[in-house]
């Protein structure tokens, strides 16, 4: 690694040790939320807007040509706003009105209700199929922007996304990239033992999808790979993204009991001076 | 009376030509749903989505976000049943002007209860930002699309199919939000949608030859459902006031006048035409309609009973029932 590109790394380091803040003081000062979600896609929403990856103007939230990012795990809202804000679509102090009443940050997001929140998720399994409208549509107008979706593992129990997937081959939707944030664990536990999705890789192989796999806090990794794919040809891809839920608190990892629960102050206090440390 | 055939499937093709931003969606229903002509004359326009309508209805929704205006067809009850949770976070709640039209409503299809929407009205009403319509003859479905066009957000539209009459003239077009009065009268006021106004118009004929004064009106539009026209009709009834549809009395046209009527205190009686609390079984459209009571007779029954005298009419003295050759181009059992 070059002397520039350390600097460049230790920079995006640091956005995500805010990102994980941010979501962090949020969800603590809303008192609801799910921090451990946002804790687990914390580096690859960073590698995504601020390294290098997603094509935007923050000033100009409607660029015809700006990639588009869907949520689709739609409860890690809190780290998206913070990534807006982060990019200067709005302004910071706005983060700390999350899941307030007449707030435009809701505890999921809704479109278009703040600048650069691209599609109303929550409902899990539905992201991948409205990237895939994003995609053809493009195409009917002669655009060339890419659309990334951001899917949790537990919505790939869910049909839709199976539909999609097909569907997203079927039109060899080579513009569009899906994410796995794959932590292993969902609202009532592991995955392993609430639904199994392995043989996960093998799935989208077989639903006809260029597949790689990635340490999902290795921002390097994954900047490495996400760029990588913008020259794949005639099929769409799917990076999967092993992760720990709840990374970067050493108490909230891997617990699933925090899957939709705030910490309170203290225990934010806490993870606060571990994130700090880290 | 004038039969047409395959109205929808014309009048889209007409209608979008200069249009570029409709696209049309299908879910292997292609034929059934009168979107072959389309599909023939605007392939770049039309996409295929197999038979997936949950991943259909999210990906209508990211379409209309990049500036198209997709217009969904399939089954009705596979939009409102299958994929009612995508119907209203992909489309309804970020207020995508989507059209989604839903076939086969009610007594429709011999297909059976699977297959007949009997409570679309019913589930969608309760959907906020949505708009819904309900044509009832040929002139509606041939501008139902203008009438719905001006809408930013999303819009039902319960839609016909093959061999459907000519009810209303040409020059007198679907008018979003104003019920059409079809007559005037004062002993009662008769409400009728959708293919409900064709029996409600075969009964009217033969009551007014026994001097019963009927106030009928078509209502086309669902929801939003404030039309001041029908709020006088429904003050002005004098023994009461009939409500005729093909859909669940449940939460139907009924339910919006029972609605109306209270919250506007007009305590009348009200009778509900409508398929009672039951899934139906497969049959031909008039052996449905005389079966589950919601034909011409059966509406002169409950007139007699708003009367409270027999008026005499017996099924020879109503107007021709309609025979439907034809209920599909696509599929000889009509399904």
């Amino acid at each position: 690694m070059t002397r520039s590109s350390n600097l460049e790394h230790d920079k995006l380091k640091e956005i995500a040790r805010q990102l994980r803040l941010d979501a962090l003081e949020m969800t603590t000062r809303a008192k609801s939320g799910h921090p451990s979600s946002c804790f687990s896609s914390v580096e690859i929403v960073a590698a995504l807007f601020f390294g290098g990856i997603l094509r935007y103007r923050a000033n100009e939230p409607h660029w015809a040509e700006r990639d588009r990012f869907i949520m689709s795990k739609g409860h890690a809202a809190p780290l998206l706003y913070a990534a807006l804000a982060t990019a200067g679509y709005f302004d910071r102090a706005e983060l700390l009105r999350l899941r307030e009443m007449d707030s435009p940050l809701q505890g999921h997001p809704i479109l278009d209700t703040m600048p650069g929140v691209e599609a109303t998720t929550g409902s899990l399994g539905q992201g991948l199929s409205l990237g895939i409208g994003h995609v053809l549509g493009a195409r009917l107008n002669q655009q060339t922007f890419r659309v990334y979706v951001l899917l949790g593992d537990g919505e790939c129990q869910a049909g839709q996304i199976w539909e999609a997937a097909m569907a997203a081959t079927h039109f060899k939707c080579d513009t569009l990239t899906a994410i796995l944030d794959y932590n292993k664990y969902q609202e009532m536990g592991p995955l392993s033992r609430e639904m199994g999705i392995e043989p996960l890789a093998e799935k989208w192989r077989a639903f006809g999808w260029h597949v790689e796999e990635v340490d999902g806090h290795d921002l390097g990794a994954l900047i490495e790979k996400l760029d990588a794919f913008k020259q794949i040809r005639g099929k769409p891809q799917i990076l999967i993204a092993h992760t720990i839920k709840g990374k970067g608190v050493s108490f909230v990892e891997q617990d699933y009991t925090w899957h939709g629960r705030a910490l309170n102050t203290e225990q934010a206090q806490k993870a606060r001076e571990e994130i700090l440390c880290n | 009376m004038e039969i047409l055939s395959r109205v929808h499937a014309r009048n889209l093709v007409e209608w979008a030509k200069d249009k570029p931003n409709v696209v049309v969606l299908s879910a292997d229903l292609t034929s059934s749903v009168e979107i072959d002509l389309f599909r023939d004359t605007y392939p770049d326009r039309f996409f295929s989505m197999g038979m997936a309508e949950q991943n259909m209805l999210s990906f209508a929704g990211g379409l209309a976000r990049e500036g198209f205006l997709p217009f969904v067809h399939t089954f009705a009850v596979f939009i409102y049943r299958r994929a009612y949770d995508q119907f209203a976070d992909s489309i309804a709640y970020p207020n995508l002007p989507v059209r989604l039209f839903g076939f086969l409503p009610g007594v429709t299809t011999p297909g059976g209860a699977t297959h007949q929407a009997i409570e679309d009205i019913a589930v969608l009403r309760a959907l906020p930002n949505l708009t819904i319509a309900e044509v009832g003859d040929a002139t509606e479905m041939e501008t139902v699309l203008d009438a719905i066009h001006p809408i930013q957000g999303p819009v039902y539209v319960r839609m016909l199919r093959g061999e459907v009459p000519r009810l209303f003239p040409k020059p007198e077009p679907f008018c979003l939000g104003q019920a059409r009065v079809l007559s005037t009268g004062t002993d009662l006021t008769l409400f009728s949608s959708g293919l409900c106004t064709e029996e409600a118009m075969r009964a009217t004929q033969a009551l007014a030859l026994r001097g019963i004064s009927i106030q009928h009106l078509h209502v086309s539009t669902l929801k939003p459902f404030a039309d001041p026209a029908v709020l006088a009709a429904l003050k002005q009834a004098h023994l009461g006031v009939i409500a005729m549809e093909n859909h669940t009395i449940i939460g139907g046209l009924g339910t919006c006048l029972a609605e109306m009527m209270a919250e506007a205190g007009i305590g009348k009686p009200l009778i509900r035409l409508g398929i009672p609390d039951t899934f139906l079984h497969g049959a031909s459209k008039p052996y449905l309609m005389e079966k589950y009571g919601l034909d011409a007779l059966a509406l002169v029954r409950q007139i007699e009973k708003l009367v409270g005298t027999s008026l005499n009419i017996t099924r020879q003295d109503l107007a021709d029932i309609r025979l439907e050759s034809v209920h599909s181009q696509a599929k000889a059992e009509g399904l």
